[in-house]
């Protein structure tokens, strides 16, 4: 018989991800941000201080394990602190408008300066420094995930999202070279992130089914994050938003431990097709639902991929800020009923 | 045009070498073929076949950028002889990425697609504010204006366009919505007079819509 006792968040979350003892209910995390607007309001934490100070950093982002009770904090809440560091020029936004990258200075290979001390860049620092932060506070008991973004994503911010798609036709060699490159950064950044206390790290890596092919997917980035999952000590949460249906048993080949996906991959298919090889994080739907959508419809899609047997519990992606409270709170409600009420 | 001429543009358009459209409508223009020819069932005739195939996933964004890309070129060759030949332009087209989102590679497309349609298109960019698109239409009269956001928070904006426009002229454009979030739902509640959920669709849209007569 299944233990079924209470567990804490930090053992629900790390069971999950490596798809072991379910215990009394399933986790709830966050990959990517649960920020909000009348989150920030209630912390007096606001955006855009909270991506370039670690303790303002950390102290929004302990607030979805602390008001909304999610198992996890995870302190990245854009997704250009390698941007900037890389030399695009960012707008770092508003309470109400995510950062951006301005400038994309990479138009060819030797257009791209890694710096040796990256990791002290103001940008990339703050997060090691609000991990470790993070760490002190609540490493006993929550999980403390970071994040970083994949060579892919990183060359869209650098070389503009137009130009490095057609470049995947017409000058393969040099996106494989970028890709290449960029992957140190990755890599380096996430391992420091483990160093800093982070229990799994998120890797960000944009080749999503709404832009590429699976065959790009395959072609360009399959070997770089099969290196890259051999080189980061720590678990790895893959993020790629959209519809990546075609492309989940790739995941799986590149040793991913999660992946964290959308609404649009149906939960029940995903946890099929992934046969138990990689953990499922995800998957309630932002725009309509918790976005668009009441505290009962976000209980439905809970329940849904709840039932389908998805690892972890969580938004698809990172939710608009005008997001209620309300139905966040929600996907912690339903997951506290346990997994049925047949089972314990 | 015979399909395998057809078949010659499609090819130019998926070929990563932009000197093969340049070579073909050259080859087309010294050919005397009429430029009204070349364009509508050459270029925009395969685009049509890019656009099918895009639909059924058989072609991905890359692609669909890089015929764009191609047909912009072709187009470029070609425009001294169209504007000799005179064509009317179809309609005209005000486009842009509303106010607070800066996302523009879906806009481009339709953009670029449009204007291979034979559309007059005028593109303001992103984050574009509402007095912007007013004061545009007040000036050039455009007969169809298109609202892009890729955000769930911008796509808001559009309602308050969509009205605003209403409101400021007697005679409005049709106004015509766009962008990963927005779906038909989302174009009705909000009133606008059609959604469309690619850059091929737009095009089918603003045909529908004009030949309303309306």
């Amino acid at each position: 018989m299944e233990n079924c006792q209470p567990s804490t968040p930090k053992r629900r979350f790390l069971s999950g991800l490596f798809g072991g003892r379910k215990g009394d209910r399933i986790s709830v995390a966050n990959p990517t941000s649960i920020v909000s607007v009348e989150l920030m309001e209630k912390t007096g934490v606001y955006f855009p201080e909270a991506h370039l100070d670690p303790s303002k950093m950390s102290e929004l982002a302990a607030a979805g394990y602390e008001i909304l009770g999610f198992d996890s904090i995870m302190p990245e809440f854009s997704v250009q602190q390698e941007a900037e560091a890389l030399g695009c020029v960012v707008d770092w936004g508003s309470p109400t408008m995510m950062p951006d990258a301005k400038t994309h200075p990479v138009k060819e290979v030797e257009d791209l300066t890694i710096p040796d001390n990256i990791l002290e860049k103001p940008s990339m620092a703050v997060l090691l420094r609000a991990l470790e932060i993070l760490k002190r506070t609540y490493g006993d008991h929550v999980a403390i995930a970071g994040k970083v973004m994949g060579p892919w994503t990183i060359s869209y911010h650098l070389c503009g999202v137009q130009d490095f798609l057609i470049w995947t036709l017409t000058e393969p060699e040099k996106v494989k070279e970028l890709l290449h490159r960029l992957k140190e950064v990755s890599i380096a950044f996430a391992n420091a992130q483990f160093r800093a206390g982070a229990d799994a790290v998120v890797i960000a890596d944009h080749a999503t089914g709404d832009l590429v092919s699976p065959k790009a997917y395959q072609d360009f980035l399959l070997p770089v994050h099969q290196e890259m999952n051999q080189r980061i000590g720590g678990p790895t949460i893959l993020h790629i938003c959209g519809n990546c249906s075609d492309r989940l048993r790739l995941f799986v080949e590149a040793g991913f431990d999660g992946y964290h996906f959308e609404w649009q991959v149906d939960a029940k298919m995903a946890v099929q097709v992934v046969n138990h090889e990689m953990s499922l994080v995800g998957n309630i739907a932002n725009k309509d639902v918790l976005f668009g959508g009441t505290p009962e419809d976000v209980y439905k899609q809970a329940r849904y991929s709840i039932e389908a047997g998805v690892d972890i519990l969580a938004p698809e992606c990172a939710v608009p800020l005008q997001t209620p409270i309300a139905n966040l709170k929600a996907i912690v409600e339903a997951a506290k009923e346990g997994y049925s009420k047949m089972s314990c | 045009m015979a399909p395998e001429e057809i078949d010659r543009f499609y090819r130019a358009l998926r070929n990563t070498n932009l000197a093969t459209m340049e070579t073909l409508v050259k080859e087309y223009i010294e050919k005397r073929v009429s430029p009204i020819i070349i364009l509508n069932e050459g270029m925009i005739g395969a685009m049509g076949i890019i656009g099918q195939e895009f639909k059924a996933s058989k072609i991905w964004v890359p692609e669909v950028l890089l015929a764009a890309r191609n047909m912009n070129r072709g187009i470029e060759i070609l425009k001294p002889e169209l504007l000799r030949e005179k064509t009317p332009s179809k309609g005209k087209f005000v486009i842009g990425t509303v106010k607070g989102d800066i996302h523009d590679i879906g806009k481009n497309l339709v953009t670029m697609i449009m204007t291979g349609a034979g559309y007059e298109v005028i593109d303001l960019g992103i984050d574009v504010p509402k007095d912007r698109f007013l004061e545009v239409i007040s000036k050039d009269h455009p007969d169809i204006v298109g609202l892009s956001a890729l955000l769930t928070t911008t796509m808001l904006e559009m309602k308050v366009l969509v009205k605003a426009i209403r409101q400021a002229f007697s005679n409005p454009p049709k106004v015509i919505v766009g962008g990963a979030p927005v779906t038909q739902k989302f174009a009705d509640e909000i009133q606008a007079d059609g959604y469309a959920e690619d850059a091929v669709r737009a095009v089918e849209l603003a045909n529908r819509l004009l030949s309303k007569g309306g």
